[in-house]
């Protein structure tokens, strides 16, 4: 639970609906939101990266976390019931990725906000990394 | 930002945005700096400017302020595509990176359309 501790300070107390998803799972792939990490430098997914999934309280102006995941495709992000308007944020623990394969990164973390206007539509966020660089696009 | 250019080394760090959707650099977006104070964990602001018309943003640092240390910039993207009449995926984008070697030149630019962004570790 290395990035529950690391997480740790940025939990509310309002957090609703708080899911982990474990490695292997057999959690419904029918989440509107999903994303998809691939480590470019290597030419493979990325194994094993933290990620969490995060929406934006507009009156408090606070991120209340969602989900945590420990897999770089992560099924089961938010149930379409969860799935509201607004702005949301996932968080790719990048760092501690290239840290456990013994290399050294430009980017501690990466974070992607992005805004949902429709909740009808799946959003597919994913993140191409490498030790020196990312790109996301939206998906579907 | 005033600047007498003549005189002012040059910023050891750069930025560079660019609108990949139309293949013009991105003019007129804000962007903010800002370094992590490591004991208080919160984000301290270095500076705000906007792009200019070939999307750069000089004078971001100073050589004597770019110490080693996590750094944040910060690109006011939906801004920049509500002046151009559209909407975007990213209300805004942040690149957080680490500086561990404050006496190299570190070049972060952004390219950008609606519905993707990437950014790289330059020179």
């Amino acid at each position: 639970f290395l990035a529950c501790k690391r997480l740790q300070g940025r939990i509310v107390d309002s957090v609703f609906a708080l899911r982990f998803i474990a490695m292997g799972s057999s959690a419904k792939s029918s989440s509107p939101i999903t994303t998809h990490v691939l480590n470019t430098g290597d030419g493979v997914p990325a194994a094993r990266m933290a990620l969490s999934l995060h929406r934006l309280d507009p009156r408090m102006a606070i991120w209340n976390l969602i989900t945590i995941g420990w897999d770089g495709r992560c099924p089961g992000l938010i149930t379409s019931d969860a799935f509201t308007p607004g702005l949301y944020k996932v968080r790719f623990e990048t760092g501690q990725y290239w840290e456990s394969l013994g290399q050294s990164s430009f980017y501690p973390y990466v974070e992607i906000v992005f805004s949902v206007s429709d909740a009808d539509q799946s959003c597919h966020v994913p993140l191409l990394v490498s030790r020196y660089s990312y790109s996301t696009y939206r998906g579907s | 930002m005033n600047m007498n250019i003549a005189t002012t080394p040059p910023s050891p760090l750069t930025t560079h945005v660019l609108n990949t959707a139309q293949g013009v650099p991105g003019v007129n977006m804000t962007i903010s700096l800002h370094r992590l104070n490591p004991i208080s964990s919160e984000w301290y602001l270095l500076t705000t400017g906007k792009t200019n018309d070939d999307g750069r943003c000089p004078g971001l640092i100073t050589k004597e302020n770019f110490i080693a240390g996590v750094y944040k910039m910060c690109f006011e993207t939906g801004k920049y595509w509500d002046a151009l009449g559209e909407t975007c995926f990213y209300p805004y984008v942040e690149v957080i990176f680490t500086i561990s070697d404050s006496s190299q030149k570190y070049h972060v630019p952004l390219l950008l359309s609606r519905f993707s962004y990437s950014t790289y570790r330059g020179s």
